[in-house]
């Protein structure tokens, strides 16, 4: 079953933990985008994101998670993707995510990561 | 005038080419317009020593500038020096808060504006500076180019391997969903994929048969149907597999801007899936219905089982008669049954019966009617009382569409004598010395139908010497040929009466031969059983 898109996020240590229900497409890359920049523009630099609650993520949504992995590598900021369906960690492999973002299976070894 | 010795001014000219060199690596390793201008500010302050560049942007023409890098806040109250600039202009200033304004055109439409400040020591720019300027600015339009086909170069990957997502994807559904057994969560799977491939923001599986409307998949599920169906910027393909119709609907491909149309790839990809779960609904198809044939191999087999404990394997001799039965199932299993064994009095029980339906009931039904008989037979309770209580108990262990019709005869051996009941089964048939055949109708309902206490009347009748007694279920008299023509009572009276071997084994045989030759190939419809008794 898939829900209209939702986003939680919780503070952690030094990074911030973003927590996705629903189909990552248009409406869901820009909260998740607007949602990043509000926090790395008070300075966050680390991110976790946990897709435990998304199982499905189209081109469009893929475009501004790398829009968010170009930003943080330009000021050495990292993210880990946590929870991750295997349909959507393949589509990740694919468009080549993981070589500029990390991955976890869940937050707790995500923030070891970071 | 200082002139320049030769050596000192290629050196100097070594030095700015390699300079040169240098802000061109810098700059065309920039991945933003913002980083652009950070390097082309760092570079040129350093080149020409001068106190800063402000630098502006627009996509095209008709745009405003977009501030980009700005260190003195004044020229933002000057942009319209910007904006009376001829295509590609330098102008100097002197009454400006800065010294240089610059108008750099773009290939593709865009433009550079550069509101330069004063060089550190605040002399004025020499002829040299501004050929140094000149060089640069080619320098920053050339990073520019670099940057766009840094962008261009980064979209053709996304886009290939967007292209590889689609086909790898496309793969992966369709082995996994023929694996899947569930209809519903296959549908819901080839969905998901559909509308992630295509960027399409929304999307529905609507299910019908007979134009009436069974089920609607939706992707989100909070989705109204009506919204789909009514969409003008949708594409649709449907399905059909044995009258049910699959119609998968698409809307509001998405992009970075807003819904775009879709596009011949999108269109090749939905029929893709279409196929895909035409094929996988088939699949689940057959999968159910052989694993629902296995079922009821499984039961039949059971049913076998319990029937061929029950029909006899071997009928007793009786002393003056010759005996010989028949039981040949139309499937694996029937609901015929048929026995014959002696009582502790010294009489025998001919049984014959048959149970509507086949399978594991039927024959169930048949053991509980077997070992009823078993128990009360050797009571010696009167027929027509025996049939009551036999009828409960049937009754009690039938579902609402079970019965069975059933005809018993005790044979008195010595005399002849037999004792009849008769529950809703078809007459049997005794021929006698003159040749006529006599139909035993004594009756009473079928077993199973009613518990209403209603009677079973009896009948006794005497075999004389050379008579005979014919049992037999419908499955003769009903056995059908290609045509859906019967064998027919009469065709079967007609046989009993005019064959008359010696022993009774052979008059079954050449009954069965009988009615093979009049249903040919057709299939058996239904289970033929007879017990045939001559008494010598």
């Amino acid at each position: 079953m898939v829900t209209d898109f939702n986003l939680e996020t919780e503070k952690r240590d030094n990074c911030l933990v973003m927590k996705t229900f629903g189909y990552i497409n248009n409406i869901g890359g820009e909260k998740i985008v607007d949602e990043f920049n509000k926090h790395k523009n008070n300075g966050v630099n680390n991110y976790i994101l946990n897709l435990a609650e998304s199982k499905i993520v189209n081109s469009i949504g893929i475009s501004y998670l790398i829009e968010i992995i170009e930003k943080l590598n330009s000021s050495n900021g990292k993210l880990v993707f946590t929870n991750l369906d295997p349909t959507i960690e393949k589509t990740f492999t694919i468009m080549g995510l993981f070589q500029f973002a990390e991955k976890a299976d869940n937050v707790e070894n995500a923030v070891k990561i970071i | 005038m200082d002139y320049i010795s030769h050596d000192d001014l290629v050196s100097k000219m070594t030095l700015q080419v390699s300079s040169f060199q240098e802000g061109f690596k810098i700059l065309s390793s920039a991945s933003s317009i913002l980083e652009i201008a950070k390097n082309f500010n760092h570079i040129l302050r350093g080149s020409l020593l001068i106190t800063e560049v402000n630098v502006f942007f627009k996509v095209s023409k008709q745009d405003n500038w977009e501030k980009v890098l700005v260190k003195n806040e004044l020229c933002l109250d000057c942009l319209q020096v910007l904006d009376n600039l001829e295509d590609y202009q330098i102008r100097f200033h002197n009454d400006k808060p800065f010294r240089i304004s610059i108008l750099h055109p773009l290939l593709d439409g865009a433009s550079f504006g550069l509101l330069m400040g004063d060089k550190l020591d605040k002399s004025n720019y020499t002829e040299e500076d501004k050929i140094i300027l000149q060089v640069f600015l080619q320098l920053l339009d050339n990073a520019y180019q670099a940057y766009k086909n840094h962008l261009k170069e980064k979209a053709l990957n996304f886009s290939l391997n967007h292209r590889i997502l689609q086909l790898n994807t496309l793969i992966d559904t369709g082995i996994e969903i023929s694996k899947l057994q569930n209809r519903n969560t296959l549908l819901e799977m080839a969905l998901e994929r559909a509308v992630s491939l295509t960027n399409a923001s929304k999307g529905i599986i609507r299910i019908s048969r007979n134009n009436k409307v069974l089920g609607v998949i939706k992707l989100p599920d909070t989705i109204d149907p009506e919204i789909v169906m009514s969409s003008n910027k949708k594409i649709l393909t449907e399905v059909e597999y044995r009258g049910y119709k699959y119609e998968v609907t698409l809307i509001d491909k998405e992009s970075r801007s807003g819904y775009i149309n879709f596009d011949a790839t999108d269109e090749m990809l939905l029929h893709a899936f279409a196929r895909q779960v035409h094929a996988a609904v088939e699949n689940e198809q057959l999968h159910k219905e052989a694993l629902e044939n296995e079922t009821i191999k499984k039961e039949l087999s059971v049913a076998s089982s319990i029937q061929k404990k029950i029909i006899p394997e071997k009928l007793p001799e009786i002393d003056g008669y010759k005996l010989a039965g028949i039981n040949i199932p139309s499937k694996e299993v029937g609901g015929d049954y048929y026995d014959c064994y002696k009582l502790n009095d010294g009489r025998y029980a001919l049984i014959m019966a048959d149970v509507a339906g086949k399978g594991v009931p039927a024959s169930l039904l048949v053991s509980t009617l077997n070992a009823s008989l078993r128990a009360y037979l050797d009571m010696n309770f009167p027929l027509a009382d025996l049939a009551i209580k036999i009828n409960k108990i049937i009754y009690n262990a039938s579902p609402p569409d079970k019965f069975i019709t059933f005809f018993i005869s005790i044979l008195n051996p010595e005399n002849g004598e037999l004792d009849i009941i008769n529950a809703g089964h078809n007459p049997s048939l005794i021929l006698r010395k003159n040749g006529k055949i006599e139909k035993i109708e004594a009756g009473g309902v079928a077993f199973g139908m009613f518990d209403m206490g209603l009677p079973f009347d009896g009948q006794k009748l005497f075999l004389d010497r050379g008579e005979r007694l014919l049992l037999f279920t419908d499955g003769i008299p009903e056995a059908m040929d290609m045509d859906e023509e019967e064998y027919s009572d009469e065709k079967l009276d007609e046989f009993f009466k005019d064959h008359v071997p010696a022993n009774a084994e052979d008059f079954i045989s050449a009954l069965l031969s009988d009615v093979r030759a009049f249903t040919k190939d057709t299939p058996q419809s239904d289970d033929i059983t007879a017990l045939y008794l001559i008494r010598n």
